[in-house]
């Protein structure tokens, strides 16, 4: 079992919390009362309401669905994962999502803070922000890594916890890079480098990434900076069009626990792994199968980590 | 190539994908355009609009499930195809996006009476349950003062299911278009919805743009009904 004062961020020691899980308002409470949770992974924005007046955006937390999550988790160790910060947005990133954020620490503080490696606005007429639709993964450029290091980097500062990025899935065979950079597993190690930040290394990311685009995920693991992966996700995901799709949808798949044994244990730093779900789908496995899930992720966390 | 022309042109790219414009308004070299354009006629970059496309109708869909399930579906599909077309249905937050498809599709059904006071219904109950998030009911005592000015609430609305001489294709909704009923909604109220008092509506319709309370009191509409309205967000204070 490794020691659990792993590397010290902002001089505090990164806390090993063994399996999580996402926090899901349809799901009975408890499920996270049993052993198999020991942090749960909070979507603040599912517990917010936006408003929007002309072209000012804000994001409120509703007093009564954080109050309803707070009493679910139980007193709980709970980290952030974000999806609405869009990072990597040329015309800026998502403030009222740290604006909410500052709020939201001060009512619930949390362990780290991740967000996805991507963009998924673009400017709009009147200094408007438009959303895509689907998020949408960088270009290797270095004009790229500067602007997602420098804000995350402050992002970091801000919050006084470990700032994580995840790596993607994404489509393109092909991302334009500059040859400085490389490609975007490279892209990673210049970012933890120049931000001083962390990675969440989700492995069905890397798993949807190597089936679509014909690489070995094992050679992409052996390329990263594992010393700065602090939380990793397991998912499942489907076939549509004859791309193996991100979807969130079921278990994990065996190559992706294959990949889990694999990186835990050489990620010396890692605090948690999460086996991510979208709500609607939690809802259909439901709580036997999420349990079974759980339950391999804690054998997995037990090799290489010993009981939590 | 820009990081912030990059995305743009494939931003633009999904959220645009009737129109051949994308390059307005910004400056590429010819080898960038190239590789754009490109990029459009890859599989990739069709399977990336499938799936914006179709995350967009069914966050859509999502949003005005009662009201599109009374259209024929090619009328359905049409609406959501207008819609997504407009580069509309990508925003995240479910309440933002389903106010505006419901404003969208409520513009759309001038000619349909039922189905369109089934949208207002299903927009009042969607507004009511989201303003119930934030809603705190009003010091009565801002009452107090002839001067306050009063609107109806940002939360509120009101819906009358209006009888028509057909009623045999109502199907499941015929009761309430039967009884001629009138449901007001507020956020304050336990359910969100009552059916108003005779002084309740008059007061409502007296607000129909915003009034001093001393305007108000002269019309005779009562302090009485005006604190309850108050307390269940259908009249708030203007800021």
């Amino acid at each position: 079992m490794q020691d659990n004062a792993h590397h010290p961020v902002n001089g505090k020691p990164v806390q090993s919390l063994g399996v999580g899980f996402p926090y899901f308002a349809a799901l009975p409470a408890d499920l996270y009362r049993s052993d198999l949770v020991s942090f749960v992974e909070i979507t603040p924005e599912t517990l917010c309401r936006q408003r929007v007046t002309g072209t000012t955006i804000q994001i409120d937390i509703a007093a009564d669905r954080l109050a309803t999550a707070q009493e679910t988790c139980a007193g709980l160790p709970v980290v952030i994962h974000g999806v609405e910060l869009s990072i990597g947005s040329a015309h800026g990133l998502n403030n009222a999502y740290l604006r909410m954020l500052d709020s939201f620490q001060k009512e619930w503080p949390f362990a780290w803070h991740s967000e996805h490696l991507g963009f998924q606005t673009i400017a709009g007429d009147n200094d408007s922000r438009l959303e895509i639709g689907v998020p949408l993964p960088m270009p290797a450029t270095v004009e790229a890594i500067e602007l997602v290091a420098t804000r995350s980097a402050n992002i970091q500062k801000r919050y006084s916890v470990p700032f994580l990025l995840e790596n993607p899935a994404h489509y393109f065979s092909e991302l334009p890079a500059d040859p400085e950079i490389g490609n975007e597993y490279k892209f990673l190690n210049v970012f933890t480098e120049q931000s001083g930040c962390y990675l969440l290394l989700d492995l069905h990311n890397l798993y949807c990434n190597a089936v679509n685009h014909h690489f070995n995920a094992r050679d992409v693991i052996d390329t990263l900076p594992l010393d700065r992966v602090i939380e990793i996700h397991v998912a499942g995901g489907s076939w549509r069009d004859g791309f193996w799709m991100d979807a969130h949808d079921g278990r994990v798949p065996e190559p992706v626990w294959e990949l889990l044994e694999y990186v835990l244990p050489r990620a010396p730093n890692v605090g948690g792994v999460v086996f991510e779900l979208l709500e609607e789908y939690a809802i259909r496995l439901g709580v036997s199968a999420i349990e079974n899930e759980l339950r391999r992720a804690w054998r997995v966390w037990t090799l290489s980590h010993g009981p939590n | 190539m820009g990081l912030i022309e990059y995305q743009t042109v494939l931003g633009r790219m999904l959220r645009e994908q009737n129109r051949d414009d994308h390059l307005r308004g910004v400056t590429l070299e010819e080898s960038e355009s190239r590789y754009l354009e490109n990029l459009r006629d890859t599989a990739e970059f069709r399977f990336y609009g499938s799936v914006q496309r179709s995350w967009c109708i069914a966050r859509a869909t999502k949003a005005a499930h009662l009201t599109l399930s009374l259209l024929p579906q090619d009328e359905r599909e049409r609406l959501l195809d207008e819609w997504v077309d407009s580069g509309s249905g990508a925003q995240s937050f479910f309440f933002v996006e389903a106010e505006s498809f419901l404003n969208f599709i409520g513009r759309k059904l001038s000619d349909r009476p039922r189905e369109f006071t089934v949208c207002q219904f299903e927009r009042a109950t969607l507004r009511a349950s989201n303003g119930a998030d934030v809603f705190v009911a009003p010091d009565p005592a801002l009452l107090q003062k002839a001067d306050t000015c009063l609107r109806r609430g940002s939360y509120a609305a009101l819906v009358s299911f209006e009888a028509e001489p057909d009623q045999s294709s109502h199907g499941p909704l015929a009761e309430l278009f039967s009884a001629d009923l009138i449901l007001m909604f507020s956020p304050g109220l336990p359910q969100l919805w009552h059916e108003p008092a005779p002084d309740e509506l008059a007061l409502w319709d007296a607000l129909d743009s915003p009034t001093l309370l001393r305007t108000l009191l002269n019309h005779g509409h009562s302090l009485e009904t005006l604190e309850r309205l108050l307390t269940h967000g259908a009249v708030e204070t203007t800021p």
